[in-house]
């Protein structure tokens, strides 16, 4: 028998555990052009978007570091309005659940910004931990999150996700966010790391610090969620290096409801759909019938 | 981006020709237009990104890549061997198209590496000229397609030019400049074009994370906006480089 790995978050079922991280699948349309997304992607998380368009960063963007990436991209992205009109519409084709993934500099922009989310849309994700735009925080404050996720949960009735920093005092940002109403946490977003150029005796990127993600970070994003799930009472959606189903099945066993997959897809881009399999390979191996058979068994009583 | 894949494929040859630069040639069915390029990933876990690399040449059964050993990546590919297998995403990017009338290719060091499937699928009226550092290396692929001019900052025999590329290459009279090498290079190359009026496409080369456009890691400000060069690039007009906003 097929183990049923679709899961059931507080507002919306997703069909798979497994959906790329924002930022690392923009808008789904490039890797459509190489599998089939509907029968991998539990949800389709869009590129973090903003209210006004944005260019990034200015390059370098990239580093690669051993068995990590640092990212510097500053949130390059057409902005909400354009995207509602321009970029949403095609989305549906993908006959997939779509997560909008919005950023905002204050409280009263996270409201505005899901106040403008198409009603057809699945989800919101908030992004309150973007390392990389200058003079811009990205460790809030409790209050800070619980301001920020209480406006947008007034503006936005559906599902609504609060993606936390790993850095500062997350398990009470954590908190803060459940208070104000959101339906899942997704931990964690990349680590702040720097690069330094020898030869020219100054840092790689303009900004100082990037976000570190990939394989280095797993076991600090584990331990998070791991922490997390004893304490919340709403989902977590585990994200952090994950690049096998191995990794993800990690996740779930620390009490994850789903995952999110970022880097890997830049090393394989068949690498959700791989990961997926993978899942339901050492499901059907150790004779599992669902996920809810393994979630959150690791933790100790 | 027709035919867009993901795929492992054979190694069948390994050649250094000479010490650091190396021409790698896989097995398989491949389409592939001029500039456009591939990643390439070898290994398991390190480095953790695959490496982009132009296609040198392409031929029913293979594809060949020309590339300079410069760090951990390179280093692992130049150690594959016949029989050994990697993977390979591609083609990427968007390639340069023929202009009409007599055209020019520049190549800058390893920069040659996107020029010679573009010579051949361009053919004449063309000329190529290439630039080296010291040593000139993988000039017999290029001849068979068109006069070949060679500079060499270190010198060498009569017929290969002292100095740099950009100062032996005259743009006046071509319809069209396709050029790759150093940055520097392609910044001389454009204020000696944009003289006289001639255009010049240019090949340019970031670090890219994906290499289908989703992570917008290799973005590039041009005068028309920020542009995706494993995507609306590699190959840029170059005023829209160096023109300023």
């Amino acid at each position: 028998m097929e183990p049923d790995l679709s899961v059931k978050l507080r507002k919306i079922r997703l069909s798979t555990p497994v959906m790329p991280a924002a930022g690392t699948f923009g808008f789904g349309e490039e890797y459509a052009e190489l599998y089939e997304l509907s029968s991998s992607l539990g949800a389709l998380v869009t590129k973090t978007l903003t209210l006004r368009p944005r260019s990034g960063n200015p390059q370098p963007r990239l580093w690669e570091t051993p068995c990590g990436l640092l990212n510097s991209i500053g949130i390059e992205n057409p902005g909400l309005p354009a995207f509602v009109e321009e970029i949403f519409p095609c989305l549906l084709k993908f006959r997939l659940p779509i997560v909008v993934s919005v950023y905002g500099e204050s409280a009263e922009e996270y409201g505005e910004l899901a106040r403008r989310i198409p009603r057809e849309a699945a989800g919101v994700e908030l992004n309150l931990s973007c390392p990389n735009l200058p003079g811009k925080p990205s460790v809030l404050s409790a209050e800070e999150i619980f301001s920020r996720v209480a406006a947008a949960r007034e503006a936005w009735p559906g599902e609504l996700w609060a993606k936390i920093s790993p850095e500062g005092d997350w398990l009470p940002a954590a908190q803060a966010a459940e208070e104000a109403g959101a339906d899942a946490v997704v931990a964690t977003n990349t680590f702040r790391g720097m690069a330094l150029d020898l030869e020219r005796r100054a840092p790689v990127f303009p900004n100082l610090v990037a976000g570190l993600s990939g394989p280095a970070i797993k076991p600090l994003g584990l331990r998070i969620v791991y922490e997390l799930c004893r304490v919340l009472r709403i989902p977590v959606i585990g994200c952090g290096g994950i690049r096998s189903g191995r990794d993800a099945l990690e996740f779930i066993l620390a009490g994850a409801h789903a995952v999110q997959v970022g880097t890997a897809n830049f090393f394989d881009p068949l690498a959700i759909p791989r990961i997926l399999r993978e899942m339901r390979d050492w499901l059907k191996k150790e004779g599992l019938r669902g996920l809810e058979e393994v979630r959150g068994c690791a933790q100790k009583k | 981006m027709a035919g867009l894949a993901f795929q492992r494929v054979p190694v069948l040859e390994q050649r250094e020709v000479r010490p650091g630069v190396f021409v790698l040639r896989v097995g398989g069915e491949f389409r592939a237009k001029p500039g456009q390029f591939f990643i390439l990933r070898a290994w398991e876990f390190y480095p953790l990104l695959g490496r982009p690399m132009s296609v040198f040449d392409l031929s029913p059964d293979s594809l060949s890549f020309a590339y300079a050993v410069r760090g951990e990546g390179t280093r692992a590919l130049s150690r594959l061997r016949p029989g050994d297998e990697l993977w390979l995403l591609g083609p990427l990017g968007n390639g340069w198209t023929r202009a009409e009338g007599r055209v020019a290719l520049v190549g800058g060091g390893i920069g040659l590496a996107p020029l010679l499937l573009t010579a051949k699928v361009f053919g004449p009226p063309m000329d190529i000229f290439l630039g080296f550092r010291d040593e000139p290396f993988l000039l017999e692929e290029f001849s068979p397609f068109a006069r070949l001019y060679v500079a060499s900052e270190r010198g060498g025999p009569p017929e290969v030019f002292r100095g740099l590329v950009t100062e032996m290459f005259e743009p006046r009279g071509y319809a069209a400049v396709y050029a790759c090498g150093p940055h520097a290079m392609l910044e001389a190359l454009y204020r000696k074009c944009r003289q006289v009026g001639v255009p010049l496409y240019v090949s340019l080369e970031e670090r890219l994370a994906c290499g289908i456009g989703a992570c917008l890691g290799c973005t590039i400000f041009t005068k028309s906006g920020p542009a995706r060069l494993c995507r609306e690039g590699p190959v840029f007009p170059a005023d829209e480089v160096f023109g300023g906003a």
